[in-house]
């Protein structure tokens, strides 16, 4: 059996509900960005399958460079973000940090 | 790329490059008032490119800028927001006394994703502006970070704009997918070809709506709004209320022009929820509220409520009625949030209703503004708010959206009590504590010099809007 | 030009007025009195100048226009235009203006620069109200006018007065929001029917409609014609509703505000008569109303000035410790029952009159309205001023400042009901023109 371009949307859309879950379930802000990341590499997937698959023009691959390069960026603020927060509550447990109302 | 490209991203060039010296001078010249006069000249500058870029336009620099009226409409715009919250910052971080340097980088490079948002005609340019926007913004909402509510802001920020981020990015792949392009204008041609709605294309649109929603704070997706607008350093609140938001909204206005998603009647549907959802959450949430920063926040969302209804009407009426209440927004906002940060103490942000009392009889300038944005929001004529809701409600019978502008009219008379509240309150007489307090810690020449301006704009857009109408309109005829 | 004058005067009276506290209270309060004084003495010159010319009595004519454009764009021009009618209603306006500088002149000790500037922009755009004939710059000058009126209230009301601003802000800002989008729905209508952006009263008088949207929108003569004996029902239910609760209120103050309720039941069921008398006499009374209510609330206010209370319980035997405020309260509440003699009376017979050419029963229940004036006037007098007193008296007489100020309003009040003429003059060619409307649409018509 050849792998095709749905067995690739399968593994993207399964990355993509996983992170999903991660995001929704984690309560510590890093286990939040791993589903965000995992998010964004579902994407990056589908990007990169359509542009293998379909066009052959190379720009999807291109924006999944794009894409990681971002998301390194991100995870680089974020966790400095997290380090203060730790600093703050003494812990990245997102449930702590309640201090706004609502 | 020929000469005429570099000059009309010149604008874009001149942020990038004030970016990289204040980066410069805050690692090795640390005094604040350079820093901050360097990156207002640097925003001055962009916004004097501005002038050469327009004679450039209309043309696409790589397939991913369009430069053209519409786009440098909205440039300047956002320039002339940043900086105005680079001056109303100054005397808040001065006020504050530590660490203010690399502030302005960080707005500077938000200023940037902002632009690029602005004239992004293509996926990638779309994405790459919106995450130097959000990234940027994350450090500037956590900025004061010894302060554990800012920190928090910043978490639930970061939290909500990446996984929307991640949304619309997954959005992006579906289109992409489905019609093979990246570009507005191709995908535009590539969705014409293929005769309408399918369930890739209204898939992909609804995660990408999910993502702009986020950051417009529309509800159902505003509920980051209230807790980062009281968290985050008052200056920052007002860049992410007053200038991101209008950004994205450009953003969105050309998207969905460019592809007439509003011929599609899902994406009607999904925005007038949007809209009627915005507007109820906005107005009634904030009833609730005794806390200044967050009725503005909720006030901001019910704003984008009534934005959306201009969205949903079709044609060039309504980008041109979203255009100019996006205008109006942004000066009434930087206002609201440039009278917060100039009232703010070393330790903390003026946002309780008792800061506020018998403001005008204190500081009578101030207290005027804060009313005049007040009843700019609240849409009283002589203020650019009441022809922003009046260009709202025209455009929206001029599309026979009945049932969105009464909703739209109920809304106005909710959110009048809470506005009114707070006016009551500024011409109170003065409490026992506000006397003691009877300082403007955060206030600077540079701020006043802001808030006067921005002031006087919103009472000229009120009184005399012709002329900006005239340029609102050109820009609409060139999307 | 005039029309422009007269609303700069005020707008910038005002703000020179809130200027001038620096100096003195007294420099405000003389600007403001000046830049109304001024006002008035325009408005009195045009009528004496105007009152001969052609165009004076020609039905659907302008004394007086000025138009410029403001936003091309929305179609939107500063129109302003006087006929006889926005004549009468300015010079009452600017008269009962002075007054007011004149009577708050010792009442108001705080803040008085911001004071006069308030006052003086409301009565801008009052004026403004009066002369737009561009339905956005109506809608301009409305709401403009509440934010001032809304500090007003707020800064310098009494007891409740944050509740009682934000009740009255919002019942005026939604109901003007419905105003809004009638008026912009006809401005629609017009833009389809035409192609042309305008909101000019001329042009949007002449915009075809099914009668369902007309009935909806009734900006339009045409369309108030329809809904007349909704309108008269409702007017008669206005002035025995006020008669009876005015009767029953212990707060002086809320009892003249019922009886206002009362008087402006008699406007509306003389309007929607839709005959020259009635019309004539709604207008008589919209003047006459002004003055004596206007009176009465100048009289409550320097009653509030010396004794500190309104509440009537508390008061009897006023008159013994102040026989001045006692006769002229007496004089204006005979103004408002209705005596021959003074204006009210000239106003309430016509629209009697005219009334009841259209419908008898309409007619003889406003009459009952006229019975429930006299009672809560003569009971009015009765608790205040007569009986036994409650508790000693003693405060200062009516000082030569309200003298004149109460003067002048009886003064009015009484050339008003020996000669009406001017005023029946002035309101002539408008209530012809409507009258026109009214016969060209007959049938609707209770007989």
């Amino acid at each position: 059996m050849a792998i095709g371009l749905e067995h690739y949307l399968v593994v993207g859309a399964v990355l993509f509900a996983l992170g999903l879950v991660c995001c929704m379930a984690r309560r510590t802000a890093i286990g939040i960005l791993i589903g965000i990341e995992l998010i964004l590499n579902a994407a990056n997937i589908n990007l990169i399958a359509f542009d293998r698959f379909g066009t052959g023009r190379f720009d999807g691959q291109i924006f999944a460079v794009f894409v990681i390069i971002l998301a390194a960026c991100e995870a680089a603020i974020a966790l400095a973000i997290i380090i203060g927060m730790f600093m703050n509550f003494g812990t990245i447990d997102t449930d702590v940090a309640d201090k706004l109302e609502g | 790329m020929s000469s005429a490209d570099w000059i009309a991203i010149s604008p874009l060039i001149a942020v990038a490059a004030a970016a990289v010296v204040v980066m410069m001078l805050a690692a090795f010249w640390r005094r604040h008032a350079i820093v901050a006069a360097a990156s207002m000249i640097g925003l001055a500058v962009a916004l004097f490119c501005v002038l050469p870029a327009r004679s450039a336009a209309p043309r696409m620099v790589t397939g991913l800028l369009a430069i053209d009226e519409f786009g440098l409409f909205y440039v300047g715009l956002l320039l002339k927001g940043s900086l105005a919250v680079a001056a109303v910052s100054y005397g808040y971080l001065r006020a504050r006394g530590r660490d203010a340097e690399e502030y302005y980088a960080l707005l500077l490079t938000a200023t940037l994703g902002c632009v690029t948002l602005a004239v992004s005609a293509h996926f990638v340019s779309f994405f790459l502006g919106l995450e130097i926007l959000s990234v940027s913004l994350y450090a500037l909402i956590a900025y004061t970070r010894e302060r554990a509510r800012s920190i928090e802001a910043g978490i639930k920020y970061l939290v909500l704009a990446a996984g929307s981020a991640a949304f619309l990015l997954f959005g992006m792949a579906l289109l992409y997918a489905e019609y093979g392009a990246m570009g507005f204008a191709p995908l535009a041609k590539a969705l014409k070809a293929s005769g309408g709605a399918n369930v890739y294309m209204l898939a992909g649109m609804a995660l990408i709506l999910v993502g702009a929603g986020f950051k417009l704070a529309a509800a159902p997706f505003h509920l980051w709004t209230p807790d980062v607008y009281e968290g985050a350093p008052a200056p920052a609140t007002a860049f992410v209320a007053g200038v991101s938001k209008v950004a994205m909204a450009a953003l969105l206005l050309r998207f969905l022009t460019q592809l007439g998603a509003t011929d599609s009647r899902p994406i009607l549907i999904a925005l007038s929820a949007l809209a009627v959802a915005s507007m109820f959450a906005g107005n009634l949430l904030a009833l609730l509220q005794r806390n200044v920063k967050r009725i503005l926040a909720y006030s901001s969302i019910a704003h984008i409520g009534y934005l959306l209804v201009a969205f949903i009407a079709a044609g060039p009426m309504g980008a041109e009625a979203a255009t100019f209440y996006l205008a109006a927004y942004m000066i009434t906002t930087l206002i609201a949030f440039g009278v917060v940060a100039a009232l703010s103490p070393r330790d903390r942000d003026a946002d309780a209703m008792e800061d506020y009392q018998g403001l005008f009889w204190r500081r009578p300038w101030m207290g005027g503004a804060f009313v005049a944005a007040l009843l700019s929001l609240a849409g009283i004529p002589l203020t650019a708010g009441f022809i922003g809701k009046y260009f709202v409600v025209a455009s929206g019978i001029g599309s026979a959206l009945w049932a969105l502008v009464l909703i739209l009219a109920l809304n106005s008379a909710i959110g009048l009590f809470y506005y009114l509240r707070s006016v009551v309150a500024v011409y109170a007489r003065p409490g026992e504590e506000a006397k003691a307090a009877d300082r403007a810690p955060g206030f600077s020449l540079a701020g006043g010099v802001a808030l006067a301006v921005l002031g006087f704009s919103l009472i000229l857009l009120g009184v005399y809007p012709a002329p900006l109408l005239r340029l609102i309109q050109t820009a609409i005829a060139s999307l | 030009m005039i029309l422009t004058l007269l609303i700069l005067i005020l707008l910038i009276g005002g703000a020179a007025a809130w200027a001038a506290e620096r100096k003195s209270p007294l420099w405000s309060r003389g600007i403001a009195l000046g830049a109304v004084t001024l006002d008035l003495l325009l408005v009195v010159g045009q009528w004496a100048a105007l009152r001969h010319a052609p165009e004076f009595l020609k039905p659907g004519a302008w004394l007086v226009e000025t138009r410029a454009e403001w936003i091309p764009q929305f179609g939107v021009s500063f129109h302003l235009g006087m006929d006889g009618l926005s004549l009468l209603l300015l010079a009452l306006t600017f008269f009962l203006g002075a007054l007011s500088v004149a009577c708050s002149w010792s009442e108001i000790q705080k803040r008085v620069g911001f004071f006069h500037f308030n006052l003086l922009w409301v009565l801008a755009g009052i004026a403004g109200v009066f002369t737009a004939l561009d339905l956005f710059l109506f809608y301009f000058f409305w709401e403009m006018m509440l934010i001032p009126m809304y500090l007003l209230i707020v800064i310098w009301g009494h007891e409740r007065r944050v509740y009682s601003a934000i009740k009255f802000f919002l019942f005026t800002q939604a109901s003007g929001l419905l105003m809004l989008i009638a008026i912009l729905t006809l401005q629609f209508l017009h833009f389809k029917q035409t192609g042309a952006r305008s909101f000019d009263y001329s042009d949007l008088l002449n915009v075809a409609m099914t009668p369902r949207a007309a009935m909806l929108l009734m900006l339009v003569p045409e369309a108030s014609l329809r809904f007349a004996p909704v309108a008269m029902a409702l007017g008669v239910v206005g002035i025995l509703y006020g008669a009876i609760l005015a009767f029953a209120q212990t707060d002086l103050k809320r009892l003249v505000a019922y009886t206002s309720v009362s008087h402006l039941g008699f406007v509306v069921l003389g309007i929607y008569s839709w005959n020259a008398w009635a019309m004539q006499g709604a207008v008589m009374q919209m003047i006459c109303h002004g003055l004596s209510t206007g009176a009465l609330f100048v009289l409550v206010g320097l009653l509030y000035e010396r004794i500190h209370t309104r509440d009537l319980r508390r008061m009897g035997g006023l008159w013994s410790a102040a026989p001045r405020i006692g006769a002229m309260a007496m004089f204006f509440a005979m103004a408002s029952l209705g005596l021959p003699g003074l204006g009210n009376f000239i106003a309430e017979f016509l629209v009697l009159l005219g009334a009841y050419h259209v419908s008898v029963w309409m007619t003889a229940l406003a009459g009952i309205g006229l019975v429930g004036a006299t009672i809560y006037s003569l009971s009015l007098m009765q608790r205040a001023f007569h009986g036994p007193a409650e508790e000693a008296w003693s405060f200062a007489d009516l000082s030569a400042r309200e003298w004149a100020v109460l003067g002048a309003m009886a003064a009015a009040l009484v050339w008003l009901g020996l000669y009406p003429q001017p005023v029946l003059h002035a309101a002539a060619p408008i209530v012809e023109s409507l009258e026109k409307i009214g016969s060209a649409l007959p049938g609707f018509f209770m007989r």
